[in-house]
């Protein structure tokens, strides 16, 4: 079936078939296909997309998902500025 | 073409308030007070919020509760400002979002400053 | 000093809010969005007593009660990272940082998607998003919708627009692909809605009972559903249906449909597009734990509670000592049961601040949140409180260790 392909990342536009590609080329975790791709690395800090990534690993990679919060999780899980963080305004 | 659910059969009638005007790229638009900037925007129709800034492909809000960001947009100077968490007020002045340059990645612009810009860009990073 | 900070200003965050206030804490809630209630404002749904649960009036209800309480609300502001520090937690907010010995999380959840081709177009939005710019922002989402996504959520949903007098065109499932998972299979998106609409007395058993009267399809199965879809409130529900793609220049102008096998294989020859200028995606609902993450807290994976859940207990506390969670970030359920949670929070809070005057108020809390759960009217899963079971007996152990 050839279909478009479709954006998974809406943030930094990675598409279901560059992760597929990805991950497939070197069997990796959700995390590596993260600092690989960039998916869940954008804007929203991959609210939108980790779940995706997810389930996008368990089917095609039949990776059970696992305990641990997928992608990890880094702060500031908002982008703020630097103003924000203690620089002057 | 009103696009306000004025009538609900089991909320009853939107309460009556203030009108404000605010700007969009320039142009006036009318919201009722309590509206969010996403919200009176879409009550004129107006979807589309901000482009992808690399690919240039257009967006709007997807899950207007502040989650996706998509709805971003700058009001009266400051950027990435959520439409969709955003109130609007009297004289606001919002502006979508750009398709930015991305020279480093996309070094084939066409003649222009870009392209030349992109190709200086390229020449530094051969000769250090 | 703030006793206790809580982020989140939905059911879960006023009620314990409320609770705590009623132990003389001093409170303070914070949420991102521009007024409190969370995602009860949009909720509008028939009880099987006849009577509407109407969000707003139950929101403004809690919300007045906080106000009253004195209960210091703060809504517009974003919590972007928390941390331990001698003993008391620091929350980074985009008004400062907030240092308190009790810190509660109740930031609920959010919407997973089931992606098509073309869903970056304006006019997609999640099913959440029309939900609210409907019935708390009372602007049409648009004139002729398609909801992509058949499950608790999206019904519910659906029923809410159809009532605000928005055309819904239809619902279909997803195309499938490897991130839908089984939406875009008809047998098990039938299987699961079978298995909710069995549970609870509730106006979507009207949808179970009606498919299975009508073709006896326990026996038969997805096989003879009928192609048009059956009507439920005049919206057909087409699950052997598939969007294929969303298509428009600039916004959503249709939706790409094809007609799909019991497995959700597209049928050749039967692709056709639609008309529509909005589209609903509806996956389901996750846990929005991200601060439980970077404070440190250790989660489970229980699909029934709606995926990653930060381990706690029946008293709502984490493996952090003064961190605690309540509502749907303890997994999904209702607003009655974030409720509930709230108010165990609250008077936990209180107990562990050395605050609490009697140990009775809070086991009360505890059972009224089992009592809660079993009447629900919506369940979004039909085993959470074996989720539960699971997750309290996880914590447990990793307390033991």
């Amino acid at each position: 079936m050839t279909s478009p392909d479709m954006v998974i990342c809406r943030c930094e536009e990675v598409g279901l078939g560059k992760l597929l590609q990805t991950a497939a080329a070197h069997g990796c975790s959700a995390r590596e296909l993260k600092l690989r791709t960039r998916a869940g690395m954008g804007t929203c800090g991959g609210r939108s997309c980790r779940s995706l990534i997810l389930a996008m690993l368990e089917e095609s990679a039949s990776q059970a998902p696992g305990h641990d919060m997928p992608l990890g999780c880094q702060p500031p899980v908002r982008p703020v500025s630097f103003s924000m963080l203690g620089g002057t305004e | 073409m009103d696009r306000r659910i004025q009538h609900h059969p089991v909320l009853g009638a939107i309460a009556p308030g203030k009108t404000l005007t605010f700007q969009y790229n320039g142009k006036p638009y009318t919201a009722l007070h309590g509206d969010t900037v996403a919200a009176a925007l879409l009550a004129h129709g107006v979807r589309q919020l901000r482009v992808h800034e690399e690919s240039g492909s257009p967006r709007g809000f997807y899950c207007n509760i502040g989650h996706c960001y998509e709805c971003r947009v700058t009001i009266n100077n400051r950027p990435g400002v959520r439409a969709c968490l955003t109130l609007v007020e009297a004289d606001m002045e919002v502006f979508s979002g750009e398709r930015l340059p991305a020279p480093l990645k996309h070094p084939k612009a066409k003649d222009s400053s870009e392209g030349r810009d992109s190709q200086l860009l390229q020449k530094g990073l051969r000769e250090g | 000093m703030t006793d206790v900070l809580i982020v989140g200003a939905g059911p879960a965050g006023l009620s314990a809010a409320l609770a705590c206030r009623e132990q003389g804490l001093s409170v303070r809630v914070v949420d991102e969005f521009y007024r409190p209630g969370g995602r009860l404002l949009g909720q509008l749904h028939e009880e099987p007593d006849g009577q509407w649960w109407n969000g707003l009036e139950e929101a403004a209800k809690l919300h007045d009660k906080a106000l009253q309480a004195g209960v210091d609300i703060r809504c517009g502001v974003s919590v972007y990272n928390v941390a331990k520090a001698d003993g008391n937690w620091q929350a980074f907010t985009t008004e400062g940082v907030c240092e308190v010995p009790a810190l509660l999380l109740a930031t609920g959840a959010s919407e997973t998607a089931v992606p098509v081709p073309g869903w970056t177009l304006p006019g997609v939005m999640s099913i959440g998003a029309a939900q609210v710019m409907t019935n708390v922002q009372r602007v049409r989402p648009g004139e002729r919708g398609v909801v992509i996504g058949i499950n608790v959520l999206s019904v519910a949903i659906a029923r809410e627009l159809q009532l605000a007098g928005i055309h819904v065109d239809r619902m279909v499932l997803p195309a499938l692909s490897p991130v839908t998972s089984s939406a875009g299979h008809p047998e098990k998106v039938m299987e699961s809605m079978l298995r909710v609409a069995h549970l609870a007395p509730s106006p979507l058993i009207r949808l179970g009972s009606r498919l299975v009267q009508s073709l006896g399809l326990q026996k038969r199965g997805i096989r003879f559903y009928p192609s048009g879809g059956i009507r439920m409130w005049g919206i057909p529900f087409q699950l052997r249906t598939a969007a294929l793609e969303i298509v428009g220049t600039g916004q959503v102008e249709g939706v790409r449909i094809a007609r799909i096998s019991p497995e959700g294989v597209p049928v050749p020859g039967s692709e056709k597009i639609i008309p529509a200028d909005f589209v609903c995606i509806a996956g389901g609902l996750s846990p929005l734990a991200e601060l439980a993450a970077v404070a440190g807290c250790a989660f489970a994976y229980l699909p029934s509670l709606g995926g990653h859940v930060p381990l706690h207990n029946e008293r709502m506390q984490t493996s952090l000592p003064g961190l605690y969670v309540a509502g749907n970030i303890t997994g999904i359920e209702s607003a009655k049961v974030a409720i509930a949670q709230g108010t165990v929070a609250g008077l936990s809070i209180a107990a562990d601040l050395g605050k609490l005057r009697e140990p009775e108020p809070l086991r009360h809390a505890m059972e009224r949140v089992c009592l809660v759960r079993q009447q629900a009217a919506i369940q979004f899963h039909p085993d959470i409180a074996l989720g539960r079971e699971r997750l309290h007996q996880m914590y447990e152990q990793a307390q033991a260790m």
